[in-house]
């Protein structure tokens, strides 16, 4: 895909991206600077976001909290409010929803405790982030959110009910949302990756991998690249008449 | 700019009324410019203009202009 930088709008504002540190979300922020923003890239992996950020200092603030945490995730909302005003910072106008956790396990092996961390994680962190991150935008009237929900969720997956619960419920709030941020010029979409090669999915063996890859049209993983051209789309002006929408990348697998 | 002027003015700039119209007994939902869009760009005006990040418990408490006064204050904005 080539870049949409020229019809992206993204320069002299700022986007945050959630779980920075993870594969998908470094593609994602590489993919955002290229298309001119300024990116506050968040997860808890200091040292991996020191290093990201050491690729384009002037432009990666790296954030580093437990999104799980609700006083961190306002304390960085602080951190990102008072740099709205520096020009080389910019306006947030993006925020992409991509940390999460994956917890595999049968309904009568998922222990409560997991679920209400994956719940938490993945949708109730993602909440806050969209409550936070509106307010900034809804000044300018302007933004757009893409939350990184899940085939898992859109379709359902043996020995994965929290998991998919928790991205479910962030696609509900994702349809909802744009529904309701609309008239405050706030476009909300997601993106639903299949099978991507990552840490997320690096404890599948062999036969596991070719099993996914099996009810996978394509036959093959996708890649953290091809899930950030999708976030990148989305949240550029070449989709600015697309929200409440759920973006496949996942090369037509039925899970 | 008093508080008072720089409150008024956000009043003003959120939901797009005129001064005369921010008074303290103005209530959320009594007028039409002040519906639950503007009341998010209010919060958001409001936040800018005094650099604070209101809880949630206080946006949902800010039913009037008498009401979002006394918030601010516990956030040391005095009036
Ligand atoms: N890989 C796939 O096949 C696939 C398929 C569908 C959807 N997805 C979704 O894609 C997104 C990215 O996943 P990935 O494959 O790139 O996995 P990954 O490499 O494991 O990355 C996960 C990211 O989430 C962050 N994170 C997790 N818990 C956190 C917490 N409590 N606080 C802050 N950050 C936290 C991690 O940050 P730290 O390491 O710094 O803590 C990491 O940056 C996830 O939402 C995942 O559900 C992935």
């Amino acid at each position: 895909m080539t870049s949409l930088s020229d019809t992206s709008c993204l320069t002299g504002h700022s986007v945050l991206v959630t779980g920075a540190s993870g594969a998908i979300g470094q593609a994602i922020v590489k993919r955002l600077l290229a298309d001119g923003a300024v990116v506050f890239a968040a997860g808890r992996n200091e040292t991996t976001l020191q290093k990201l950020s050491e690729t384009d200092p002037a432009r990666i603030v790296p954030l580093v909290y437990d999104i799980a945490d609700e006083q961190a995730v306002k304390a960085a909302f602080r951190t990102i409010q008072s740099k709205q005003s520096d020009p080389a910072v910019g306006s947030l106008i993006g925020l992409v929803n991509n940390a999460g956790v994956m917890d595999e396990a049968s309904l009568m092996l998922s222990s409560l405790d997991a679920v209400k961390h994956q719940l938490n994680v993945n949708f109730l962190a993602a909440y806050q982030h969209m409550q936070l991150a509106a307010r900034l935008m809804a000044r300018l009237k302007q933004g757009a959110i893409v939350n990184v929900v899940s085939q898992v969720g859109e379709q359902g997956s043996a020995g994965m009910s929290a998991y998919a619960a928790s991205k479910a419920a962030l696609t509900g709030a994702t349809k909802a949302l744009a529904k309701e941020l609309a008239s405050t010029g706030i476009r909300v979409n997601a993106v639903a990756p299949g099978f991507i090669d990552t840490s997320l999915t690096e404890h599948y063996d062999d036969k596991a991998k070719e099993a996914v890859l099996s009810r996978t049209a394509f036959n093959r993983a996708g890649t953290p690249e091809q899930v950030a051209d999708a976030v990148g789309f989305l949240m550029s002006s070449a989709s600015s008449y697309t929200s409440g929408h759920v973006f496949p990348v996942d090369g037509i697998f039925h899970p | 700019m008093t508080n008072q002027e720089k409150l008024t003015q956000a009043f003003c700039d959120a939901l797009g009324i005129g001064p005369d119209q921010v008074k303290d007994d103005l209530q959320y939902n009594t007028i039409k410019e002040w519906d639950s869009t503007a009341h998010m760009v209010l919060i958001s005006e409001l936040e800018n203009t005094f650099d604070v990040m209101l809880d949630t418990d206080d946006i949902i408490d800010m039913s009037s202009v008498a009401k979002a006064k006394e918030i601010l204050a516990k956030y040391d904005v005095s009036f």
